[in-house]
């Protein structure tokens, strides 16, 4: 088999000579690698969208969150109010090493934070720069706080976007002013751009975040804990962390281990699986359809191929009559059918790629994108790779057809 | 001996068997300018499809340049039909889409023959059959007699040793029958080919050297016609139809 121009003139020529068919045929293909490319970037980009809420999260983070009993235990009544302290996290961690971070993290709501004449209400925070394991900053300017803040309760902050935005509507590098709030100036020393939905006692974006100690000193909350923040080292389950910790702090508090109420637990794990799942079903969704349309394409090129075929009998009997074998014959049509689905889907690829392209650009704020919606390279060879082999498949079947025509049915059928 | 047929027998199927060649015993040397006439229906175009290996035969034996010719593979088949036969058809058989020139170059195309000498070679033929002007011109804008004589180039492009003509004049007026008959003459007597024209007109069988009859799917009188008055054409001048 030889592969030269004279090839692919012939190709060509019989490609060309009933455009409108050509075209028609090719469009089956070119919708079906359309559909699923720009299904698989949608599907990718719903759930870079979905993910959104989750930034900056960790995926196996826990929090542990002390409520009233919900029964009598050890000669305690039911309904009592207990609370964490910076020693249950000591005890959490030298009791369960599973444990690789754990955090506390202690908030006031509904604070007015204040800059001149711009004002907006916003939860505090007091944490350890360690939280940032948990609930990973995405610093636009200055830093996050350092244990330096920690020990010598330097009146610093870390603003969350919402809070920027209100404060600063000219923009700009905001770190070494100040703001106020409950009497206090605090000296901003970063910006926190993440903005994920997800959150611990407010959205980051609607947090100010000041050094744990200073907090303490500042709303008298002692060596109390509001929340305990963990993560669990690689490849240990969140959940079977919590269900420890819970046993440890009930034996410390005095709450029956059995009590389901006395203490929350939130587990991003869980979080994390349910939209891991939901997105499996969608992307197998995706294949279904994007894959069942291409092969619908790759149908009809088969079909028209066919009746191609049956037109030209008496062409193709001619050249076998002056000398083309049949695989000559067979190789010219597999050619043909692989050239129409090569350059349909090449174009299906091409627009797929455009309206990607067109997705993010209406997906990106502030210049930074949310979501990406664009396939990447090697999606891009596989579909390649797919149309190639659907191209001779298409083929095959007009082709035994074509190889079956002898020399003398093409002089019987004029 | 180049064409040697020893009791061939052909038989289609298609719904109620019909047998057509009965037993035909045939021996043609090179050469040759002969002629294969009989009515339709005799089994002439069978008989010429079997020696142009477009088809096979049930029984019997057929020999070409001394090889038995059976059973071939397809691909055996295209090969002998490239580079021994030459084909020309009543109704031309040009592809429509392709050029003359391109239509030419078709059988050195199967061949295997680079670009440039194939379109060198097309030229040469085209010159010789005056069509030099004709060369990048689609067959519906020619006329019949040019059709034809592009199917003969193409014919002869490969150096065949056997040249088969399907009713060659069938679709042409008597002026340009007669021409392409003294072209196929011309081929016969300067390059020696060996030229087996199907025919049912008489006209055109009495331009040949050799007149064989076939009926009923045998072959009946072999005539030798080297004088060209076997069958004087209707008309007083004697000239085609």
């Amino acid at each position: 088999m030889r592969f030269d121009t004279d090839r692919f003139r012939e190709i060509g020529n019989t490609l060309t000579r009933n455009k409108s068919r050509s075209f028609l045929t090719g469009f089956g293909i070119f919708w079906g690698i359309f559909m699923l490319l720009a299904l698989i970037g949608a599907g990718q980009g719903l759930k870079d969208l979905l993910g959104k809420n989750f930034e900056g999260f960790a995926s196996n983070a826990g929090l542990i969150i002390p409520r009233p009993t919900s029964k009598p235990y050890k000669g305690f009544k039911r309904d009592r109010e207990w609370s964490m302290t910076t020693e249950d996290i000591s005890i959490l961690k030298n009791s369960i090493p599973e444990i690789d971070v754990a955090t506390p993290l202690n908030s006031k709501w509904g604070k007015t934070i204040i800059r001149d004449k711009y004002k907006i209400e916003a939860s505090v925070k007091g944490l350890r720069p360690d939280y940032a394991m948990i609930e990973s900053p995405h610093m636009k300017y200055g830093r996050y706080l350092n244990e330096m803040d920690i020990l010598q309760y330097k009146k610093v902050c870390v603003l969350g976007k919402k809070i920027y935005k209100t404060l600063f509507p000219e923009g700009g590098d905001p770190c070494g002013s100040f703001v106020r709030f409950d009497g206090l100036y605090y000296e901003i020393v970063g910006v926190d751009y993440s903005s994920g939905n997800m959150s611990v006692n407010g959205r980051a974006d609607m947090a100010v975040s000041i050094p744990l100690s200073l907090f303490r000193k500042t709303y008298n909350s002692g060596n109390k804990v509001d929340i305990i923040c963990i993560t669990a080292k690689s490849g240990i389950r969140v959940s079977e962390i919590l269900d420890k910790a819970k046993k440890v702090l009930a034996r410390k508090h005095y709450f029956d281990p059995g009590d389901s109420n006395a203490c929350m637990v939130l587990n991003t794990e869980s979080f994390f699986m349910i939209v891991n799942s939901l997105f499996k079903g969608v992307n197998i969704l995706v294949f279904l359809v994007g894959l069942g349309t291409l092969f619908a394409g790759a149908i009809g090129v088969s079909n028209i191929m066919m009746v191609t075929v049956k037109e030209r009998t008496v062409e193709i009997g001619i050249r076998r009559a002056i000398g083309a074998t049949p695989k000559m014959i067979l190789s010219q049509i597999v050619s043909e059918s692989i050239v129409l689905t090569m350059i349909a889907g090449a174009i299906g690829i091409v627009f797929s790629v455009a309206i990607l392209a067109m997705a993010e650009l209406a997906a990106t704020t502030d210049g930074m994108l949310t979501a990406h919606f664009q396939i990447g390279f090697w999606t891009a060879i596989v579909a390649v790779l797919i149309l190639t082999a659907l191209g001779v498949l298409a083929g095959m079947a007009p082709a035994a057809r074509a190889m079956k025509i002898k020399p003398v049915d093409a002089m019987r059928d004029e | 001996m180049l064409i040697e047929l020893k009791d061939v027998n052909k038989t289609y199927n298609n719904g109620q068997p019909l047998h057509v060649l009965k037993g035909v015993n045939l021996s043609i040397e090179r050469g040759e300018f002969v002629s294969i006439m009989g009515a339709s229906g005799s089994g002439k175009s069978t008989l010429l499809n079997i020696l142009g290996i477009l088809d096979n035969y049930d029984s019997g034996e057929y020999f070409l340049n001394g090889k038995l010719i059976k059973g071939l593979s397809e691909r055996a088949a295209a090969e002998y039909r490239n580079h021994t036969i030459g084909f020309i058809f009543q109704s031309f058989n040009l592809i429509q889409f392709k050029t003359a020139i391109e239509n030419i170059e078709l059988p050195l195309f199967y061949r295997g023959t680079n670009r440039h000498t194939r379109h060198n070679l097309a030229m040469e033929y085209l010159e010789r059959l005056g069509l030099t002007d004709w060369a990048g011109h689609f067959p519906n804008e020619m006329s019949g007699g040019q059709k034809q004589r592009v199917a003969i180039a193409r014919a002869l492009i490969t150096h065949p040793q056997i040249i088969l003509a399907d009713e060659p004049t069938g679709a042409l007026d008597s002026k340009t029958s007669l021409e392409v008959m003294e072209l196929l003459k011309k081929m016969n007597k300067e390059e020696n080919i060996t030229i087996i024209v199907v025919t049912h007109e008489s006209g055109v069988a009495n331009e040949t050297d050799k007149i064989i009859h076939i009926k009923d799917g045998v072959i009946g009188s072999i005539e030798e016609n080297l004088r060209h008055d076997a069958s004087p054409f209707g008309g007083a001048d004697g000239i085609m139809k």
